[in-house]
């Protein structure tokens, strides 16, 4: 059946009207093949405008149409409604946009009128070869996985719990709580961070539609947004979290002593532990590799002191399954080893700390119960604090090191009334309301600031630390008891396995790539997996649940239980005749929306994951991936159209 | 480069357009380029509008096909535009880093030069093609790029594909 085209040239009152011969082109179109009926309005995107164009597609039985107008950034939606409410498929109407590239920017008529005429010839030439499209929906999960139980996952958690949401969180280390749960106190509003977070912990571990998995990994994720299918390593724990109480009678007979990561190594655990005082859950866990059992002594001291029976050694890994429509990935980060950068002295020098060693030393539940101790036993007469560790290396400004560097100077000078301290920086970074008062104060309170560019050097001097700063020549030399490095912040060890299994991509520094800085800080290229919190770049804590908020603000808009998620219509499609397998497509997709059917050796687009930008279509060397609404035919027919 | 019959149907007519339609460059006597210009959807395509949007002028030279990105122009589509009397193309997308779609004007660039290089062994010359990165925002620059290579067109003189096959 030949196709009836109606052309409809706007003129938007005299802006196009008064600078093309709107008339002349219409006339000039209506004997062209397949060319219905050619008319103008005065404002097409007015009600009238509307009213006009569905009368004509039903009284003209119109197959095709063509707009003249503004920009399609404009009314195109507008127009399409209309089309769509006359019984025409929408992607059956061609616009062209004859105001702001054409009669806006050409002061002569008479050029004006024939930009445009080319412009509508393109218009009339595509538009036989315009393809209805069905708009798609799929059935989706609304449940979601979040992965971290720091600050920013136990956010998302809750945003989403609290809408009924079912959420499953995978936290790889035996408690929640992350980072924060390890701090005395954060700023700016220096209050007691596990105090902060505690009615976070209990809400989560305690509401009915939060899964909390700690102790486990994410193995596999396969889907896509909408569909996600996710595998959970939930490692053996050997000590059943139904039976366990907490009430630690297992640690005492426990023979094995080691180094307790949680403490930055200044204080030992035993091979059944929880990672600190306080920790949650309140659950211990065996350490399969430090414990005697495991590497085949005959050892049960831990299972003839539990009271409750709650210990097991039989415990297997178990992998569960799950099925989420989202997943908002949130493994914080994690502090540079100061090692890498040998003049700081940091590995070889006693009393040479990170922040983080520092701020267990002042966490009450630490290893001295919150006294800041040197080695010797002794407390400190003097300290300093080193800014911008491995900032020149790393190439960025992590951003918190010198407010939580300000915030330890402070709780020093309060702890430690007649010490020195002194905080050698590069530049001071406090760029939000309440950080520069925190600055002004700590200089008030004698905190000696010294600006070392980077140059400090530190040394073993007679049983203290010489801080050298400055240049060979014009360098200068303080003694200290103590030196607290402020290490770059980086991502977990975790975060390349995880991108992996995710196939999200991560920036040169490694922390997960967000989809935009500015409007999309919070998203991934992979639609569906957000990354918030320090993952995706070093963040303060507020940051952080800020960010974690918005993925779930997000996920909440839109996976809704019972609603159908729309897909964008415009996708590419795989002629699986024509795909030669070559993978080509697969590399080139930025959202990873190709996969390979190994079955027919061919590639395959995922409706849900593909946004329609056309990379694998110009990219196919066989031809066999085709633009929806950008087809080879129709832009080669545009071309044709716009050089007459 | 893929091609298929429908496209090959298009070259015919192409080579032999059909009477009647009066194209803007036979209007007059003096030699008024033709330019096709494939710009990226989000930030040349929205630049182009705000050269409008400000009464930005330009000369009436280049006429726009939309694009989602500018990665999906096709090197086939330059060389159609050619063989269909276009006397110079002009790519446009968002600037390297900017890409709407992550990396896709990237992959732009790359065929870019690969084009230049079948345009040279082809014997039409490399001004005849233009590659710029215009953002959204930038209308001025927008219409810059469009008066420059306008004029660069125009010494450059019509495109030889029309008194002579070079294809």
């Amino acid at each position: 059946m030949a196709e009836r085209i109606g052309v409809y040239v706007c003129k938007c009152g005299p802006n196009i009207g008064d600078k093309v011969d709107v008339d002349a082109i219409v006339d000039d179109v209506k004997g062209i093949e397949g060319v219905a009926t050619a008319k103008s309005h005065n404002l097409l995107c007015s009600a009238d405008g509307l009213e006009f164009l569905k009368s004509e597609i039903e009284g003209e039985k119109l197959t095709r149409v063509v707009v003249a107008a503004c920009t399609p950034k404009m009314y195109e939606q507008k127009l399409m409604r209309a089309c769509e409410e006359a019984g025409l498929n929408p992607f059956l109407m061609q616009m062209t946009n004859i105001r702001e590239q054409c009669a806006w920017v050409t002061p002569d008529k008479a050029l004006a009128t024939r930009k445009a005429r080319s412009l509508v010839m393109a218009a009339i030439n595509r538009a036989p070869l315009l393809e209805p499209i069905e708009r798609k929906e799929i059935e989706v999960q609304a449940d979601v996985l979040v992965v971290g139980g720091g600050v920013a996952g136990l956010e998302a958690c809750l945003s989403l719990a609290q809408k009924g949401r079912k959420v499953y969180l995978v936290e790889k280390s035996p408690c929640i709580g992350g980072l924060a749960a390890r701090f005395e106190e954060v700023y700016p509003t220096m209050e007691c961070a596990p105090c902060m977070i505690a009615p976070e912990l209990q809400e989560v571990l305690q509401k009915e539609n939060i899964e909390v998995f700690t102790h486990s990994e994410v193995e596999e994720t396969l889907g896509s947004f909408g569909n996600f299918s996710v595998k959970i390593r939930r490692k053996a724990r050997y000590v059943s979290e139904e039976a366990c109480i907490g009430c630690g009678a297992c640690f005492e007979p426990c023979p094995v002593e080691v180094s307790n990561e949680y403490d930055e190594g200044l204080s030992k655990r035993k091979a059944i532990y929880v990672p600190f005082a306080g920790a949650l859950p309140n659950v211990p866990v065996i350490d399969k590799d430090n414990c005697k059992r495991f590497k085949g002594e005959e050892c049960r001291a831990c299972e003839q002191a539990c009271p409750f029976g709650a210990i097991s050694f039989d415990d297997k890994d178990e992998v569960i399954e799950r099925k989420v429509g989202a997943i908002i990935l949130a493994t914080g980060a994690t502090l540079l080893d100061p090692k890498a950068l040998p003049q700081y002295g940091y590995g070889k020098l006693d009393n040479v700390v990170t922040a983080l060693q520092l701020e267990r030393l002042n966490a009450s539940n630490g290893p001295t119960g919150g006294k800041v101790l040197l080695k010797n036993g002794k407390e400190p007469k003097s300290i300093a604090f080193v800014f911008c560790v491995g900032r020149k290396e790393k190439e960025y400004c992590s951003g918190i090191c010198c407010m939580y560097s300000i915030k330890l100077a402070h709780i020093m000078r309060e702890k430690l009334p007649d010490a020195k301290l002194y905080c050698f920086y590069s530049d001071i970074c406090v760029p939000k309301k309440e950080h520069q008062q925190w600055y002004d104060r700590v200089v008030d309170q004698g905190v000696e600031f010294i600006r070392s560019n980077g140059t400090v050097a530190v040394t073993a001097d007679k049983g203290k630390l010489a801080v050298k700063h400055g240049t060979d020549s014009s360098g200068k030399t303080v003694s200290v008891d103590m030196v607290v490095l402020a290490p770059a912040v980086e991502p977990s060890s975790d975060i390349e396995k995880l991108a992996g299994i995710l196939d999200t991509s991560r920036d040169d520094h490694g922390f997960f790539c967000e989809e935009h800085a500015l409007m999309k800080p919070f998203a991934t290229a992979l639609e569906g997996v957000f990354a918030v919190g320090s993952c995706q770049g070093p963040k303060d804590i507020g940051d952080a649940v800020a960010q974690a908020g918005a993925a779930a603000g997000r996920v909440l808009s839109r996976l809704v239980p019972g609603e159908k998620l729309a897909l964008e219509p415009m996708v590419a499609v795989v002629d699986e005749d024509l795909c030669s397998g070559c993978k080509t497509c697969i590399l080139l997709c930025p959202y990873s929306a190709i996969t390979r059917d190994k079955e027919k050796g061919t590639s395959v687009v995922d409706e849900a994951l593909c946004r329609g930008c056309g990379t694998c279509v110009a990219a196919c060397p066989s031809g066999a991936i085709t633009a929806k609404q950008f087809t080879r035919e129709q832009i080669l027919a545009e071309i044709k159209g716009v050089a007459k | 480069m893929a091609d298929d019959g429908a496209a090959r149907q298009l070259d015919k007519e192409i080579l032999s357009p059909k009477p009647g339609i009066q194209s803007p460059a036979e209007g007059g006597g003096d030699f008024q380029p033709r330019i096709v210009g494939f710009l990226c959807n989000w930030c040349s395509y929205a630049g182009a509008d705000l050269a409008g949007v400000t009464r930005l002028k330009m000369p009436p030279s280049m006429v726009a096909i939309r694009v989602m990105c500018s990665s999906r122009v096709d090197p086939l589509f330059v060389l159609k535009a050619f063989l269909a009397g276009a006397d110079g193309v002009l790519v446009a997308g968002c600037h390297p880093g900017d890409c709407h779609y992550q990396t896709g004007n990237y992959y732009t660039r790359r065929r870019f030069a690969l084009t230049l290089k079948v345009l040279e062994e082809l014997g039409l010359e490399a001004n005849r093609v233009r590659l710029s990165w215009v953002s959204a925002s930038e209308g001025g620059r927008f219409a810059e790029v469009v008066t420059e290579f306008t004029e660069t067109i125009r010494k450059a003189g019509p495109n030889p594909a029309k008194t002579e096959v070079f294809l």
